[in-house]
């Protein structure tokens, strides 16, 4: 460089980091806080309801909450049972995978990863298949064996809680075994070594160390099913059982919407899921244990003899009931014009999926979903890659705020979030209401923590100085961003779009609300199709959904490593 | 055998500049990391930063960079103002036009060598065959020309490390900067590295800072040496400067091992220009004033090596005391022993190989000029000596 160039350069000046910080501050603070403040708005939105804005405020929505504690109480109910249910099987597929010398031990913990994909939809559109009180093929089975009656009703609490367990036990394995793992096998040792036995090593060494990772697993699955809508639509509408989360969109969608009293439940909601996610954080930030250190050690397996086939068996079960038994239901449903248990050869047809290819709304619908998903992928990525880099690695002031911000809508249900931004987005002059650029601006907001997760993890663990390196090579911002930064973080940004694009044509709880009649999208036109029309139609409609998300993904991994080109590892 | 080529000609140039800093302050939320420092580093000269860890030295090269902003004095570099506080001027990183090699090596896993070391060229819009000489040239210099087609990740650390190197003196900077630049290298390859970096840096004659813990380092690759510690400046100078006439205590026993003998002034007894020391159990010791007037706690330092041991009384008339061996314990290149001096212990490094058995009586004496007085208002505990030498890194 020469000493003119430098001399030219010896006044402050606003550097290209410092807009592109404003810029995407400014677009995170307003895609997250806007809809928050109108949804407060309305809860606090006591005056005429025809009139905006709010003619007078106070606290009556919050105190007519009191009338419904009925549904607070199943909440409750539904959330609890579902942690527990989802805490053992994470608990036990953990233990058996990284302390016992279980066989196939690395495909099963891969396929433990799989129930996470099923999604509370197909889980809950299948259990409901298999049990519901009548038709369900569990009691036909029953009633042909010679049994009385209902042998398991899914059509209830337990149901809900069932399914949700099946699909969160996913995560409480991957957030308990990662606990397990990163504990230093040494402690065990040292206690077997002054004299303890295994048990009382175990009960008073093991179990304490694991305790606080546990612990933070369930406050996060608890927090999540508070915020889950999807297994208590369709397995509670039916019987008229409410949670929070569907009691929100029965008021929404009723007729005479009461969007006031939506609200204050919604704010109810998010507060509560808030200060979880809080404790959350400070227990697995606050390190008071040795348990984690992010050093990975290598966990000692015990020697379990024949037992280890049971143990094999455990976490085969659970695999086949949240995955194979789900999706082998829906296949076979949607392969038959009424799904009975016991099949003849008259009724095997491939009609539905016919049907389902024929219908209008699934035909635009998907496409708008694919579409959206493309779009919301594509500038998710750019827009969390630019905010994890301004968040993680800048020196603007300001960036533990815009952190918490973007992480902020982890805390509301997907649901609530939309509603504040349909009645925050219904005054604005600007004619999106009711089309996809809504839902386009809805799914960037509410996956901004997915991408900052995803972001995020290969982010801190790149070396600073690589970075440093090319500052000092005199290569200016966004020239390092693109030769640098860009090039080490392409597993993260693919990762990140991969998990985007898949979010997005699968999400529900917003969608219900934002959806225009010109603008559908396929999983809420499943979960219609599944209220108004046939389950058969609706299994392969569902089916259909999944593999085209599939083979899009396919696309994507091929492109992707064709670009890659040869030599890179 | 220096590990570049050494071939006449080579198109790497580096104009050098010089170095100022004043009254540099760097605080990381309320800790002062940096309390207001000053040096100046000359044109092609080198320049090293030494002292413990967390002492601030990698934070004040960092400051140089302009990777860490300082948070008050002012920075300049060849004349230019790069950073100062009064004057709201923060040149960025990329704009100061200095190089660095960091501790990590920081090569790029996704490039081949030849884009490593090409990047700062590319940066600066250089013509394809500009580049070309200059990569090649400078991969000569750390002869790594063979492994320009290679990718980073299959290379060992010391290649990394001269990879690093050749990235850093690609682009022709005004400063070289080395954050630690040996550390991660093993024992052997290290000293080896130590003076090949120094005969390079002689060649390109280009100004350099280098940040270390390490003293052998410190000493074998400096023009000049900053001893720092917590955040200020304890002393600068050449390294025998730095060596010989240690300031203070902490540098005398952080720059190779000391002992610490603290006395009264016996101003009657001073002869030939050397100060008098009488210590509290009434040994006399002779030691070189060094210019420097003692403050109220006169301390004089005698390095490890600098007391001579023998078995028979020595022919020196003055710092020679009869002394009983207390410990003894052989280290290899040199003999730790203790010595039980006026009631306390001295320690002493001996390169002798006769056994030396405990309890034996025996004599040391030192030279009076090897005996530094230290500068007043030193800050050491109660006791008239210190007994724990560092041991050498390896």
């Amino acid at each position: 460089m020469s000493d003119t160039a430098i001399a030219r350069q010896s006044m402050p000046r606003v550097s290209a980091q410092a807009i592109a910080g404003m810029v995407v501050a400014a677009i995170v603070g307003v895609l997250v806080l806007y809809p928050i403040f109108f949804l407060l708005q309305a809860a606090l939105d006591v005056g005429d309801p025809d009139v905006r804005p709010p003619t007078a405020y106070g606290l009556d929505n919050f105190a007519a909450l009191g009338r419904y504690t009925g549904i607070l109480m199943n909440t409750l109910l539904v959330s609890a049972a579902a942690t527990a249910m989802a805490i053992v099987f994470g608990f036990v597929t953990a233990w058996i995978l990284t302390r016992t010398n279980v066989p196939f031990r690395r495909t099963l913990e891969q396929l433990m990863a799989v129930p996470y994909y099923v999604t509370p939809l197909l889980g809950a559109f299948a259990w409901s298949l298999l049990g519901a009180p009548q038709s369900g093929f569990i009691n036909q089975f029953w009633r042909a064996l010679g049994g009385h009656g209902v042998l398991l009703n899914m059509i209830t609490p337990f149901g809900i809680a069932w399914v949700m367990a099946l699909f969160e036990g996913s995560v409480a394995f991957f957030m308990i075994g990662a606990v397990m793992k990163s504990m230093d096998p040494s402690l065990e040792e040292a206690s077997q070594v002054l004299g303890a036995s295994r048990l009382r090593t175990m009960l008073f060494v093991t179990l304490p160390l694991v305790a606080p990772g546990v612990l933070g697993a369930t406050i996060y699955v608890f927090a999540e099913m508070l915020g889950s809508f999807t297994a208590a639509l369709v397995l509670g509408l039916p019987n008229r059982f409410y949670v929070v989360t569907t009691a929100i969109y029965v008021l929404i969608s009723q007729y005479p919407p009461r969007l006031p009293l939506a609200a204050a439940m919604g704010v109810s909601l998010f507060v509560v899921m808030f200060a979880m996610m809080l404790v959350y954080r400070r227990l697995v930030t606050s390190r008071s244990f040795v348990t984690v250190t992010g050093k990975a050690f290598r966990p000692r397996r015990m020697d379990m003899g024949g037992l280890r086939w049971m143990l094999f068996g455990a976490c085969a079960l659970y695999v086949l009931l949240s995955v194979v038994l789900p999706f082998a239901t829906l296949i076979f449903s949607s392969l038959q014009r009424i799904a009975v248990a016991f099949p003849t050869a008259a009724n095997w047809t491939l009609a539905n999926y016919r049907g389902a290819m024929q219908m209008n709304a699934v035909r635009s619908a998907l496409a708008n979903s694919l579409l959206l998903g493309i779009a919301t992928a594509s500038i998710g990525t750019l827009l969390v890659a630019l905010l994890c880099w301004l968040v993680y690695r800048s020196r603007l002031p300001g960036r533990g705020l815009i952190e918490h911000v973007a992480m902020f809508p982890q805390a509301v249900p997907r649901l609530v979030f939309a509603f504040g931004m349909m009645w925050a987005w219904l005054i604005i002059p600007l004619p999106i209401y009711g089309t996809i650029w809504l839902l386009l601006i809805a799914y960037l907001t509410v996956f901004l923590p997915l991408g900052m997760r995803t972001i995020s993890g290969v982010m801190l663990q790149l070396d600073k100085t690589l970075e440093e390196s090319a500052q000092m090579c005199g290569a200016p911002w966004i020239y390092r961003l693109r030769t640098v930064t860009v090039p080490l973080l392409r597993p993260g940004l693919l990762a990140c779009w991969l998990l985007l694009f898949i979010a997005s044509v699968r999400e529900l709880g917003a969608s219900i609300l934002l959806m225009g009649p010109h603008s559908k999208v396929i999983t809420p036109a499943i979960v219609e199709s599944w209220f108004a029309t046939s389950a058969e139609l609706t299994a392969a409609m569902a089916l259909i959904q999944t593999a085209v998300v599939a083979v899009a993904m396919g696309i994507f991994v091929m492109l992707t490593r064709q670009a890659a080109g040869p030599g890179v590892e | 055998m220096a590990f570049w080529n050494t071939s006449a000609e080579q198109p790497l140039e580096l104009q050098s500049a010089s170095i100022e800093v004043q009254d540099l302050e760097i605080r990381y939320g309320d800790v002062p990391a940096v309390r207001g420092i000053s040096f100046t580093v000359q044109p092609g000269e080198q320049l090293t930063l030494l002292g413990p860890s967390g002492c601030g030295k990698t934070t004040t090269l960092r400051a140089l960079a302009g990777l860490e902003r300082p948070s008050g004095g002012t920075i300049r570099i060849g004349g230019h103002v790069m950073y100062s506080r009064e004057h709201g001027i923060d040149i960025p990183a990329e704009r100061r036009g200095l190089s660095m090699v960091f501790q990590s090596y920081a090569i790029w896993p996704h490039m081949t060598v030849f884009d490593n070391v090409a990047y700062g060229l590319r940066v600066r819009r250089r013509p394809r065959a500009e580049i070309d000489t200059r990569v090649r040239a400078a991969l000569d210099l750390v002869q790594m020309g063979a492994f320009a087609g290679r990718r980073a990740s299959q290379l060992s650390g010391g290649q990394q490390q001269r990879v690093a190197l050749a990235r850093a003196c690609a682009f022709s900077p005004q400063i070289l900067l080395f954050d630690e630049p040996l550390s991660n290298l093993d024992a052997k390859l290290r000293a080896d590295m130590r003076i090949e970096l120094r005969e390079l840096q002689h060649r390109l004659g280009v100004t350099s800072v280098y940040v270390t813990h390490d003293l052998e380092e410190a000493l074998a690759m400096s023009d000049r040496i900053v001893v720092m510690r917590d955040g200020i400046i304890e002393q600068s100078g050449t390294p025998t400067e730095i060596y010989a006439h240690p300031r203070n205590a902490f540098v005398a026993d952080f720059v190779g091992s000391s002992n610490l003998v603290r006395g009264k002034l016996r101003p009657e007894l001073a002869r030939d220009g050397l100060v008098a020391l009488e210590t509290a159990s009434g040994e006399v010791v002779y030691g070189d004033p060094c210019g420097r007037s003692p403050g109220a706690d006169p301390t004089l330092s005698i390095r490890t090596v600098h007391l001579q041991f023998s078995a028979e009384r020595p022919q020196a008339t003055v710092n020679a005391w009869p002394v009983t061996v207390r410990r003894c314990v052989f280290q290899g290149d040199f003999t730790q022993i203790y010595v039980s001096w006026g009631g306390r212990d001295l320690v002493i490094r001996s390169a002798a190989l006769e056994p030396v058995s405990e309890g034996q009586s025996a004599w040391i004496s030192a030279d009076p000029r090897r005996c530094v007085l230290l500068e007043g208002a030193i800050a050491t505990a109660g006791d008239d000596f210190t007994v724990a030498p560092r041991h050498s890194p390896r």
